[in-house]
C-alpha cells in the first residue's frame, strides 16, 4: 500500500531523529502514535487507568531501545509488538482471566452438517443503535473471555480495523493462522451476542428514553 | 450444482473469513453465493457473523485521557533523568 509505505518512510525519519537524540522528534512520535498505543492497551486491559500506564511504558521502552529497531522493517510493527508486550506485562500482574472453551461456542449445526435457523434477534438489534450499543458493552466483556492469543486478533482486526496483514506481522504470525483466530475468536463473540440479544426487550421498548 | 455443493459446515467454519476479506478466488465465492441464495440459515448466519463485526466496532475507546501526550512525555523525562 502506498499510504502505508509512506507512513512508514515518514516513521523512519522520526526514528532517525531521536536516535540523534531530538527530543523534538520523540514528542512527535507520541503525538503520532499516543492515542493508538491506549487503543491497543486498552484492547488488552479493558481498563483507563492501566492502559495509561501500559502507554507510558511502551513509550518509554521505545526511548530506551529505539537503538535495537532495525530500520530495514516497518517500524510500526516493532512499535506495537513493544506496545502489547507492555500491555502483556501490566496484564500477568492482575488475576488470571476465566478461561472458555472456544469449542463449546462454534454455531449449531445439524447431524448432517447443515445450518440450524437461528432466532434473529440480535441482527435486528445490530441494526438499531441504542441495542446495538448496549449489544456492545456486552461484546467488551465477552471479549475478556477469550484467550489471550484470540483476543488481540479479534481487538486489532476488528474493533481497531488493522488490516489482517498487518496483525499478522505484528503478532509473529502467519496470514492463516490470524484469520483462523480470528474467525473463532468471531464465532464466539458472536454465538455470546446471540445469547445476550435473546435477553433484550424488543426494539420498541428501547427506542423509548428512560 | 447442488445446495451440499458448498456444504453449510464448510461455508461457516472454513470459508467465511475469505469470503468476506474478499480473498477468496472467483470461482469459490460464487459457489458460496449460490449456496447463500438457496439456503436461509446460512444467509442468518452471514448476517449475525456481520452484526458481529458491526458491534465489535462500536467498541473502540473513543475518549483517550487528556494530557495524554504529555503525561507520557513527562514519564519518560522522569525516568530516563533518574537513571543519567
Amino acid at each position: 500500500m502506498a499510504a502505508n509505505e509512506d507512513q512508514n518512510a515518514s516513521d523512519l525519519e522520526l526514528v532517525r531523529r531521536i536516535k540523534r537524540g531530538d527530543e523534538q522528534g520523540f514528542r512527535e512520535m507520541v503525538d503520532r502514535y499516543h492515542a493508538r498505543v491506549y487503543s491497543l492497551s486498552y484492547g488488552v486491559l479493558r481498563n483507563a487507568e492501566d492502559a495509561e500506564e501500559a502507554t507510558q511504558d511502551a513509550f518509554l521502552t521505545l526511548y530506551r531501545k529505539i537503538d535495537t529497531f532495525d530500520e530495514s522493517k516497518k517500524f510500526f510493527s516493532w512499535f506495537y509488538r513493544v506496545a502489547l508486550n507492555a500491555a502483556y506485562s501490566r496484564a500477568r500482574r492482575r488475576k488470571p482471566a476465566t478461561m472458555v472453551s472456544l469449542d463449546d461456542y462454534v454455531p449449531r449445526l445439524r447431524d448432517d452438517g447443515a445450518a440450524a435457523s437461528e432466532f434473529t434477534a440480535f441482527v435486528d438489534g445490530a441494526e438499531d443503535d441504542v441495542i446495538a450499543r448496549d449489544l456492545a458493552e456486552h461484546a467488551a466483556g465477552f471479549i475478556e473471555e477469550l484467550p489471550q492469543a484470540y483476543r488481540d486478533a479479534i481487538w486489532m482486526v476488528d474493533v481497531e480495523e488493522m488490516k489482517p496483514a498487518d496483525v499478522a506481522e505484528v503478532l509473529e504470525i502467519s496470514l492463516a493462522a490470524l484469520k483462523s483466530r480470528l474467525h473463532r475468536a468471531r464465532l464466539f463473540v458472536r454465538q455470546r451476542l446471540l445469547e445476550a440479544a435473546a435477553i433484550q426487550p424488543p426494539a420498541g421498548e428501547r427506542r423509548v428514553a428512560p | 450444482m447442488t445446495h451440499d455443493h458448498v456444504s453449510c459446515k464448510k461455508l461457516i467454519l472454513e470459508y467465511l473469513v475469505e469470503y468476506e476479506d474478499g480473498s477468496m478466488p472467483e470461482t469459490e465465492r460464487k459457489e458460496l453465493e449460490w449456496h447463500l441464495e438457496h439456503c436461509p440459515p446460512c444467509l442468518v448466519f452471514l448476517k449475525s457473523y456481520r452484526a458481529t463485526g458491526r458491534t465489535l466496532r462500536m467498541l473502540k475507546p473513543r475518549e483517550i485521557p487528556r494530557n495524554l501526550a504529555d503525561a507520557v512525555i513527562g514519564f519518560v523525562r522522569a525516568r530516563c533523568a533518574k537513571k543519567e
